[in-house]
């Protein structure tokens, strides 16, 4: 457990709150929704995701 | 990253939506299998009730 | 790694003690049984994914590395991540009210996070919970991959769901043993289900050669 204690794990994990585990939904969600977006290939494409 | 290691060729899909209608018949076929073992168990279940009742209200000198 | 281990062998010994049991009763640190437990704790992902992890963290590690359901799989028996995952909620125990998010919100967008939840709720919630919360995705047809000692397969999770309220084993746990969905009616405990088919007297009038093709 020492050298965890020294980079500030302890062992003991803060439990998440609901709307915590609500917004890491959403924000994966829309990380990947970007990620998506991103893989569009042609500058027309790519200019109507900057539009957005 | 050892437990990611054989996920390329991999001959299963699991993406959806590729054949909405197909895939949606596919379900209610599936549904409608266990909606038939639904009917079947409670049957089964009424059967047995009804038996256990049956036992119960025949009379000692019946049951000899 | 000792660390770990050492870590984990406390959370065993609270839980075999004095630990808070599941709402069904049973010691969520006994759920899995006890080789499936070691070869968990001795993987590689258990190690590098699994520590320190919380609530929101699980979400993370599911939509990052959760891509087949399964218990053990390969020759090697490798502990899925799915699996190493649902021992990480055991140890958690969340609360029904982020069980919820997982199964709802996060499972319409990622569907391994609700393929997930419910394998969990099977584990730990009791019976009439866990009719309640899971009968519902026996109307979410999506795909999902399955992982087993013998290679990959398709699944979808109704018929995932329905193994959990059926089956007596699935990815690589035995199942408590939970009352029959007919029993617990009779008890009126549960109402009889409603699919999202309809009224099933006039399914069986208009389609009975499909019924009759499903019966082989």
């Amino acid at each position: 457990m020492q050298h965890l204690r020294a980079i500030g794990q302890t062992g003991e994990v803060k439990r998440a709150t609901v709307e915590e585990v609500h917004d890491r939904i959403r924000l994966l969600w829309e990380r990947m929704e970007e990620e998506r977006k991103g893989d569009v290939k042609t500058l027309g494409e790519r200019l109507e995701v900057r539009r957005e | 990253k050892n437990w990611d290691d054989d996920e390329e060729g991999d001959e299963v899909d699991d993406v959806d939506d590729v054949d909405p209608e197909a895939e949606y018949a596919a379900w209610k076929l599936r549904e409608l299998k266990r909606i038939k073992r639904e009917r079947e168990a409670i049957e089964e279940r009424e059967k047995e009730l009804e038996e256990i009742e049956r036992r119960k209200n025949l009379t000692g000198e019946e049951r000899k | 790694m000792a660390n770990h281990r050492a870590d984990e062998k406390r959370f065993l010994d609270e839980r075999g003690s004095s630990g808070p049991l599941a709402p069904n009763g049973l010691n969520p640190a006994t759920i899995m049984e006890k080789p499936v437990r070691e070869r968990i704790i001795d993987c590689y992902f258990w190690k590098d994914q699994c520590f320190g992890v919380n609530e929101s963290d699980i979400v993370s590690r599911v939509v990052e590395h959760v891509h087949f359901i399964g218990g053990t799989y390969g020759d090697a028996q490798r502990p899925s991540p799915f699996l190493c995952l649902a021992f990480k909620l055991l140890q958690l125990g969340p609360s029904d009210e982020i069980l919820e998010e997982y199964l709802g919100y996060g499972g319409e967008k990622f569907k391994y996070l609700r393929a997930l939840a419910c394998f969990y709720v099977r584990l730990t919630r009791q019976a009439k919970d866990v009719y309640r919360l899971l009968e519902g995705y026996l109307g979410d047809y999506r795909k999902l991959k399955r992982k087993g000692r013998m290679g990959s397969s398709l699944t979808y999770m109704d018929a995932f769901v329905d193994d959990l309220l059926v089956k007596e084993r699935v990815c690589g746990t035995t199942l408590w043993k939970m009352p029959k969905r007919e029993v617990l009616e009779d008890l009126d405990v549960l109402e009889p289900r409603v699919s999202p088919l309809g009224d099933i007297e006039d399914l069986l009038e208009s389609e009975p050669e499909e019924v009759e093709e499903e019966n082989g």
